[in-house]
């Protein structure tokens, strides 16, 4: 069978390694996978350049084809299968993280362990499922701590915007912060980064904890909740391929995260 | 009623589980000591653990210690959790939205993967089609063969289990079994116990064994387990009357909860929010000496002590668990709830508690749902 995957940027960390989970399924079952880089076809016309009528089925990485565009894929009965994304109104089958399971083991671990009480929180792409679910559980999480009125500030899974957002909080008269929770572990890397430059120790003063996790926070020794990408490829792989043996799935697979506690 | 014997083919099932329950738990690891635990002929256990080798259930690994009499050493025998796979599946009704969540585990209770659909609340029919199409989103992800489905459904659900149960069956080939989903949060307490300082009072292997579950959400239904998991039910309370003229359900039912606190919001002028109110917010509005979120929790307080104290009176349990949305209202309400029923029964040795999801274990009654199947096929637990 010949499977295509549609994702926005296949270098990227997230996407590289989603790629490479659900490529050995695939293998495993002797399917060709055929991808679909949109950063690599930036005048593209169509959303994208996959030969539909030639695939058996798709993997969509996050929202990087238009929700109707995936509802006419669905309707018209291509197996379909989206990862860390949800359609509005169609329940077409993803695979996702736990986001609520996350985010509840990173502010126990701010709160209890660190005990942490005035927090930041650097928000994910907030059209994308994992950016609203991420900032959702976060708001319930400060309301069963019984925190003070966080901070919230924008990162659209962006270590850039990530940055810049900061900055600006950070020219603000009378900010004040012990905690940074990033929605994800980049964003959260770049924040360790800057807080180094302003002198900031990092956790005995501001504790920096990322959702995700991956050689680079590794590196900078974040405390993250350990989502297993590749583990998501391999699910959602699964799904399609369920899909295409004729199993009729609606909603999401959901899969479990684990706190990681390193220096941060 | 006449009493009939068992079948040749029933014993040999009640005597696969007691040498399959016997390793799983420990109490023997070779065929002598399976023999003397059982109480069966070494022959008969001979045969069973060939059988349960031959189905991958148990696997030799290795020899033990001779015994001081001598002899050959025993080849040890161990359990294979990841042998099957099982699906326990549970179905709440909210007002807007029919919720399946589903989990995929082994059989040590593990759970593998986890999968969920919300929809509006429709025509019964359509739960069957979404039954199945949130079972087959875990079937893509088995790594081994599918043992048996458990379900879970609220007591108030009007759709015919037996037709649910004939259907799924028809569809995954391999046994179904369906029971009440707050009966099944009850037996998730059971049969894997609760990492809860609450439990301290249950035996060494951290259950409880009389156990009930009183779940609050939009409905009000109770789940209990007495007697070592002997004696087990459950189903909806929220007709009952403990004041005369107002049933549960009309004051402890989230619709109701939640009319009543807007109502004091309007009346204290409270600090509640108007909109997408949850009890978390009733919980931090309190601590800021919120009145009207004050005096919600005591009405409510109120209305589950006497009812707590007619459950205990009733069943004696060792553990009563709250459970569902209300559970949000945290430790404050469970010690409210607590020292009130005290007051009005005897309730020495009886720990109380709240049963919290353990995000990312799947939801109680879900991994209450595999807990039964796999007693109902293999009598473990």
């Amino acid at each position: 069978m010949h499977i295509g995957i549609v994702t926005n940027e296949q270098s990227g960390v997230f996407q590289r390694d989603v790629i490479a989970g659900a490529r050995e399924v695939a293998v495993h079952y002797g399917h060709e996978v055929e991808v679909d880089s949109r950063d690599e076809a930036i005048d593209r016309q169509q959303p994208t350049s996959l030969d539909l009528a030639a695939v058996d089925g798709v993997l969509v990485i996050t929202n990087v084809l238009p929700d109707d565009f995936l509802e006419g894929l669905y309707l018209g009965g291509t197996p379909l299968s989206l990862i860390s994304h949800r359609h509005p109104t169609h329940p077409i089958p993803s695979v996702m993280h736990n986001n609520a399971q996350g985010i509840w083991k990173l502010m126990d671990y701010l709160v209890q362990r660190q005990r942490r009480q005035r927090l930041l929180f650097i928000s994910g792409n907030r059209e994308q499922r994992d950016g609203i679910e991420r900032l959702t559980a976060f708001q319930r999480e400060v309301i069963r701590h019984d925190l003070p009125e966080p901070l919230i500030i924008p990162g659209d899974f962006e270590p850039t915007v990530a940055h810049e957002s900061l900055q600006r909080l950070l020219q603000t008269d009378g900010v004040i912060f012990d905690g940074v929770l990033a929605a994800d572990y980049l964003m959260a890397r770049e924040t360790k980064k800057i807080l180094a430059a302003l002198d900031v120790a990092v956790p005995e003063e501001v504790s920096v904890v990322g959702f995700g996790d991956g050689p680079e926070a590794v590196d900078a020794g974040l405390t993250t909740v350990a989502a297993d990408v590749q583990e998501l490829g391999r699910r959602a792989m699964r799904q399609l391929l369920g899909q295409i043996d004729g199993l009729v799935i609606r909603g999401a697979t959901v899969l479990s995260v684990a706190l990681m506690v390193r220096q941060t | 009623m006449k009493q009939r014997k068992a079948t040749r083919e029933q014993l040999k099932q009640h005597n696969r589980q007691l040498v399959l329950n016997a390793i799983y738990s420990g109490l023997a690891d070779n065929r002598a000591a399976l023999a003397a635990e059982t109480g069966l002929a070494k022959p008969t256990v001979s045969d069973l653990v060939s059988e349960l080798i031959d189905e991958g259930l148990l696997v030799e690994v290795g020899r033990g210690e001779a015994a001081k009499s001598g002899g050959k050493r025993p080849r040890l025998l161990e359990f294979v959790p990841d042998a099957r796979h099982v699906i326990g599946v549970s179905v709440t009704e909210h007002q807007m939205e029919q919720c399946i969540q589903a989990v995929l585990a082994n059989l040590d209770g593990r759970v593998l993967a986890e999968h969920e659909y919300f929809y509006p609340v429709e025509e019964p029919e359509t739960i069957l089609d979404n039954l199945i199409s949130v079972i087959n989103g875990l079937v893509a992800q088995l790594d081994a063969p599918l043992l048996c489905v458990g379900l879970g459904l609220p007591g108030k659900l009007k759709v015919n289990s037996a037709v649910l149960t004939d259907t799924l069956v028809a569809q995954y080939d391999v046994p179904v079994y369906v029971e009440n989903n707050t009966e099944l949060a009850a037996t998730a307490l059971y049969a894997f116990g609760q990492d809860d300082e609450c439990l301290s009072d249950s035996d060494s292997d951290g259950k409880a064994h009389g156990l009930v579950t009183v779940l609050i959400n939009h409905h009000v239904e109770i789940g209990y387990i007495l007697g070592d998991g002997v004696y087990h039910n459950g189903g909806s309370i929220g007709e009952l009357e403990i004041v005369p003229g107002q049933t549960l359900e009309s004051q402890l039912g989230w619709a109701a909860v939640k009319k009543r606190a807007l109502a004091l919001r309007e009346r204290y002028g409270s600090t509640l929010p108007e909109e997408n109110l949850l009890y978390l917010h009733v919980r931090r509005a309190m601590t800021y000496g919120d009145e009207a979120a004050l005096i919600l929790h005591q009405e409510l307080v109120d209305v589950l002590s006497p009812m707590l104290a007619w459950i205990i009176g009733l069943l004696r349990p060792q553990q009563i668990s709250l459970a569902g949305g209300i559970v949000d209202l945290g430790a404050e309400l469970l010690h409210a709830v607590e020292q009130k029923t005290r007051h009005l029964i005897d309730s020495e040795g009886i720990v109380f508690s709240l049963a919290e999801d353990d995000r990312g274990s799947g939801n109680l009654s879900a991994r209450g749902a595999v807990a039964e199947a796999v007693k109902q096929e293999l009598g473990l637990w």
